[in-house]
């Protein structure tokens, strides 16, 4: 039993800094970093714990949690994520009169889910982990309440959220009923003695579960949501909501699917790889003509979880650097993205302030550090090297084409897609420094928290992209248990 | 254990029933709170045939009760969250009607 506990420690950690950061908040009110630094300081405890067990697969609670170098790498990764959204948050929250502590301690329980998430050895756990991930996620949505924009956003996230979520929790009872057993292994060791066909109950299961998940992960045409829920959000928790809950959901993908049903992995491939043309190619193409910087990159966003997806297939194909690349494309995704986002925090110093294109005019001559960063992070999105975006788009397609089949088709279809985003990745660049600036000037924030923010994401897509072996090492670690 | 009489197809055909109908009312209904009151459905359809599966499968006797519980409570938190966002737009807005949250649409 105190077994059990030892192992599932970093998700205690997590909920008790939780419940620290609203009691530090309640006994030294009115003090906007105190609950960011407690919450920060449990991040740090909470990864020292996850470092540690990184050593070997341990099981505990009967199954229901593995952990081990899978739930270390993504438990790292997440409280990556949710310490820079910890930093660029805050003043800019601050600005428009909410609270910080709240804020911050809806992320740590939100973070608890993804964890769970990784570590989930069953169907139950699984569920319990996502919806843990995603509560939060709508909480934070609206937490601009008195703004129209944020609570429109958060009611159709919501409610297509919850929608999916039903959908989702449909198949995996029924999953769970005609395989008599909740167990992710077992399931497939009962889908692979049941033979070839699809028994009708569990092709019921399998469209409800690829519905489900296609909405949770933003895939074409289950995306509906995305765009104005990442639009109307304060934008540091959109770049949170557009990373944090995308790569949970991209784990629950991996679990169901390259887990629980690859015996049938004939009868998915084909529908995922579908999905994922569409999603790239239509992402891109609205994001095209998009003038509101944000929500081009809510469109963007789309368009990388149609990459990801092509790692999916490969792996399904029997790939096996298909997870890893996924894996490798998560992290480049949450710094790059984190960092976009970050960058639009900082060019909307004025409460209400809009981005949109014709915004960002000249910025470069104006503040041409703050520039830098912004081609930085727009660069690594189009994918060119050396940045984290230019390894991580190299990875999935190479594992594609590996994997052959209809991998290969798609590998094809990720490039065409890459060259399509050039276009509105660098137009922002030209605008940035190419163009006279704009009548009215973009105030900048100017937040130490949030250049400290601006750095960890710039440091980190750089990093990755001068040196990526030793996070291939970490990824080749993480799917060996 | 409990007793339910006869066999398990009848009571996953009304849980399928029971989902269809929250379905259609989520597609079907403009008011924020039937929607909700769709997705609850739906949800409660999914307990009945947890709680049949788990009765009528012997391998899984006991924990259809478990799951079902765990479902009524994550649905409790997401009710919690989905109202008060509901109220939240509603002050806003001053309408439940979802086809007038139409600000962003471009």
């Amino acid at each position: 039993m105190s077994g059990d506990l030892l192992t599932i420690a970093p998700l205690i950690t997590v909920g008790l800094t939780a419940v620290a950061v609203l009691l530090s908040d309640g006994l030294t009110p009115n003090r906007r970093y105190a609950p960011i630094a407690v919450a920060l300081a449990g991040l740090g405890l909470t990864s020292w714990i996850l470092l540690q067990q990184s050593g070997g697969t341990v099981t505990a609670l009967s199954g229901a949690y593995i952990g081990g170098p899978f739930v270390a790498y993504l438990g790292l990764l997440g409280s990556a994520v949710v310490a820079i959204t910890l930093l660029i948050s805050p003043d800019h929250l601050a600005a428009r009169r909410y609270p910080s502590a709240e804020f911050a301690a809806t992320l740590l329980f939100a973070l608890c889910g993804a964890i769970l998430v990784g570590a989930s050895g069953d169907l139950v756990t699984l569920f319990i982990g996502l919806e843990l991930m995603v509560i939060p996620g709508y909480i934070l949505a609206g937490y601009a309440k008195r703004d129209p924009l944020s609570t429109e956003g958060a009611v159709k996230y919501f409610l297509l959220g919850s929608f999916s979520s039903a959908i989702l929790l449909f198949g995996i009872v029924l999953l769970w009923g005609s395989t008599s057993t909740a167990s992710l292994t077992e399931i497939a060791t009962a889908l692979t003695a049941a033979g070839a066909g699809l028994q009708p109950a569990v092709a019921m299961a399998l469209a409800l579960i690829t519905t489900g998940v296609a909405f949770k992960i933003a895939a074409v045409p289950f995306h509906y949501w995305t765009p104005d829920a990442y639009q109307g959000s304060p934008t540091p928790i959109t770049g949170y909501l557009s990373v944090g809950p995308k790569i949970g959901a991209f784990v629950l993908m991996i679990k169901i699917f390259l887990i629980a049903l690859l015996p049938l992995a004939a009868s998915w491939i084909p529908v995922v790889a579908i999905l994922a043309t569409a999603t790239m190619t239509l992402g891109n193409l609205v994001a095209l003509t998009q003038s509101n910087v944000k929500r081009m990159l809510a469109y963007s966003s789309i368009a990388h979880t149609g990459y990801l997806m092509v790692g999916i297939v490969a792996a399904g194909e029997g790939e096996a650097s298909g997870i890893a690349g996924v894996l490798f494309y998560s992290v480049a995704y949450a710094l790059m993205n984190l960092g976009a986002f970050a960058f639009l925090t900082a060019v909307q110093g004025r409460p209400g302030a809009t981005v949109q294109l014709s915004d960002l005019a000249g910025l470069g001559r104006k503040h041409p550090m703050l520039a830098l960063l912004a081609a930085l992070f727009l660069l690594s999105l189009t994918g060119i090297p050396p940045t984290a975006g230019f390894f991580a788009k190299a990875y999935v397609i190479l594992s594609a084409v590996q994997a052959g089949g209809i991998a290969s088709v798609l590998a094809i279809v990720a490039v065409l897609n890459a060259a399509i985003a050039a276009f509105y990745y660098l137009r922002v660049v030209i605008y940035l420094f190419m163009r006279d600036p704009a009548e009215v000037e973009v105030q900048v924030a100017t937040a130490p928290l949030l250049r400290a923010g601006l750095v960890v994401a710039a440091a980190g897509t750089l990093l990755l992209g001068l040196l990526p072996g030793g996070l291939i090492e970490a990824v080749v670690k993480a799917i060996a248990s | 254990m409990s007793q339910i009489a006869g066999h398990l197809e009848p009571y996953l055909v009304l849980a399928g029933i029971l989902f269809s109908i929250g379905a259609f009312g989520f597609l079907a209904r403009r008011n924020a709170i039937s929607m909700l009151m769709s997705i609850e459905l739906m949800l409660n359809a999914v307990n009945l045939s947890a709680v049949a599966l788990g009765v009528f499968i012997p391998a899984l006797v006991g924990q259809g009760i478990a799951f079902a519980l765990l479902i009524i409570a994550v649905a409790a938190a997401e009710a919690t969250v989905g109202l008060a966002i509901v109220i939240a737009i509603y002050r806003n807005r001053k309408t439940p009607l979802v086809d007038e949250y139409d600000t962003m649409r471009q």
